[in-house]
């Protein structure tokens, strides 16, 4: 009986860790339920809480919004130049602007896009809101008449989405720009081709896949650090913190999200 | 315990917030509606078309979205590909209005599969000048199929192959025939050469060898006499000289007669006058002989006149029975 107690803990334990797993999911997608309704009622745009989101959204987007284009531009030539001299190289130069478009503009931007946000705007986000859920601050929100998940959650959520959906749209543009002007130059003879592969490439499925994708991704690097910030235990009773705990279930759910859209794609 | 002020009101204000907030969003709208609208423009959704159909037995390769070019520029895109009543697979090509007029009621459509990339529809106009072609009309499609020709490449190379192991067998002709050549080789090496392998080794080559031993006699004696002959023809008292002095005499006799006729020739001359004296005498006696003739017919009527009228004269009238 003695010798058999630790095999017991041990069968149990991942029996408790798969039941703990699934009730923190449950929980996160419950905080995206809650957020989204929260997103969807017109009260919480009222008066009070319209500055907090202007603030979330301007702090979150407007810092990284520039970096962040600057960067993939540099990013974005690199690679056109190297597909476009390759597929040159070896005489298949009509598929090398489809090429750009898909590796570029619906597979790279998006991901990096998310990724950035998330590193550089929601995962602070979802530390500060840690950081007031443990100095009580929430709960004293709560106790002055206002509605911390209006406050201070929801526009750091709609601020993840906004800037992720934006970093990625003003990327998109530029890779486009940046491949026809490596491709053809500085000429406007090259609009009509152009304009064709790229309607070829953006197909309706392939449209929508990207646009789903992409909304998923802004959700993902939003809700699930505030969702960890909120719904994790203390650290006092955890191995890690909810910081990294959220940097986990993102980037295991963006995984998922970006093997999904490639079964779509290209199955 | 934190007060409801002091927590949430930290980070320094933003200036212009509304405004930046307002732009941003904005920015994000024109994006997101631009590209909307470019991707609906660059798939066609805002120019007018007409329908084209293409059959064909097979449409692998073919996919929704891909162009109909002419001459390499892309004037149509595929939108739709059905399995028709008869079996047929049946393209249906969007053709822009503005495009539309390089297809005639003539145009030749293809489909072509390269080994490499995708398959191509390519449109041919030959004569600009023929109707063109309305909305809706159907079209057969040639097939170009580079990739059909494999198996029958295949196929061909096989029975070469087959012909070529047949050819080189250890018992085929060609064996035999090379096996047969390096027997001639061997005998052209050996000792009696060429020889030995026309006639081969038997009673024909030691006949042959006879033969032109006697050839070879008979060419000496020949050579022989051909000595003498030119002795007898070319040398002094040959018959070359003395043909020369026969034929010197000859000469000189010919002068002779050369002065004979010379002469002969005034003879004739003289005799060519005489016969036209002659011949004016002879005139002259036929004027005579009319004369004479005249005469004797007056002096035969008269002795007829004579008779007739003499009493012993005969009676000359016949009396009928």
């Amino acid at each position: 009986m003695i010798v058999n107690l630790p095999s017991e803990g041990a069968h149990a334990r991942p029996a408790r860790a798969t039941l703990r797993w699934l009730a923190d999911w449950a929980r996160i997608i419950h905080f995206g339920a809650v957020i989204a309704v929260l997103a969807f009622s017109p009260s919480s745009y009222a008066r009070d809480n319209r500055p907090a989101l202007a603030r979330q959204i301007v702090q979150g987007t407007v810092p990284v919004l520039w970096w962040f284009t600057l960067l993939s531009s540099l990013i974005s030539l690199v690679l056109i130049r190297i597909v476009v001299v390759t597929a040159l190289s070896y005489g298949l130069t009509r598929y090398a602007l489809e090429m750009v478009v898909r590796v570029l503009v619906l597979e790279l931007i998006p991901l990096t896009a998310a990724l950035f946000v998330a590193v550089r705007c929601t995962l602070p986000d979802g530390e500060e809101l840690a950081a007031m859920r443990r100095s009580g601050a929430l709960e004293a929100l709560t106790r002055g008449g206002v509605d911390p998940m209006r406050r201070e959650v929801l526009p750091r959520v709609l601020a993840g989405v906004f800037s992720a959906i934006t970093l990625a749209a003003v990327s998109c543009v530029v890779s486009l720009l940046l491949a026809y002007a490596v491709v053809y130059g500085f000429t406007p003879w090259g609009f009509a081709g152009y304009t064709r592969t790229v309607g070829h490439v953006f197909n309706p499925a392939l449209s929508l896949i990207f646009v789903l994708k992409t909304l998923l991704f802004s959700l993902a690097v939003s809700v699930i650090p505030m969702a960890s910030a909120l719904i994790d235990p203390p650290p006092s009773r955890s191995r890690t913190s909810a910081e990294v705990r959220g940097l986990i279930r993102m980037f295991a759910l963006i995984l998922l999200i970006e093997v999904a859209s490639l079964v779509g794609n290209y199955s | 315990m934190a007060s409801v002020k002091d927590a949430p009101d930290t980070p320094a204000p933003v200036r212009h917030l509304e405004l930046k907030a307002t732009l941003l969003l904005v920015l994000l709208a024109v994006l997101v509606f631009g590209s909307v609208l470019y991707l609906m423009y660059a798939r066609g959704a805002f120019e007018p078309t007409q329908r084209l159909v293409l059959v064909s037995e097979d449409s692998e390769g073919v996919v929704v979205g891909m162009d109909l070019t002419f001459a390499g520029f892309p004037i149509g895109r595929v939108r739709r590909i059905e399995l028709g009543e008869d079996g047929k697979a049946r393209i249906l090509v969007d053709v822009p209005r503005q495009d539309a007029h390089w297809l005639r009621q003539s145009s030749v459509f293809t489909l072509v599969r390269g080994l490499v990339g995708g398959t191509n529809i390519r449109a041919f106009s030959g004569i600009m000048t023929d109707p063109p072609l309305p909305d809706g009309a159907v079209r057969s499609v040639l097939r170009g199929d580079s990739t059909e020709e494999i198996p029958r490449l295949v196929a061909a190379t096989r029975d070469l192959v087959n012909n070529l192991t047949t050819l080189t067998a250890e018992n085929s002709a060609l064996a035999a025939s090379l096996s047969n050549v390096r027997a001639t080789t061997e005998k052209l090496k050996g000792p009696q050469g060429a020889m030995g392998v026309l006639f081969g080794d038997g009673k024909a080559g030691q006949q042959l060898a006879t033969t032109l031993a006697r050839t070879n006699a008979l060419l000496a004696r020949f050579d022989a006499m051909a000595v003498k002959a030119d002795a007898q023809v070319f040398g002094a008292g040959g018959v070359l000289p003395e043909s020369r002095e026969t034929i010197l005499q000859l000469k000189g006799l010919l002068g002779d007669a050369r002065a004979s006729l010379q002469r002969l020739d005034a003879i004739l001359l003289d005799a060519q006058a005489v016969t036209g004296n002659v011949k004016v005498a002879t005139t002259d006696l036929g004027a005579l002989r009319a004369d004479v003739e005249a005469n004797l017919r007056k002096v035969e009527s008269l002795v007829n006149e004579v008779n007739r009228k003499w009493p012993f004269a005969r009676d000359t009238e016949i009396k009928l029975p």
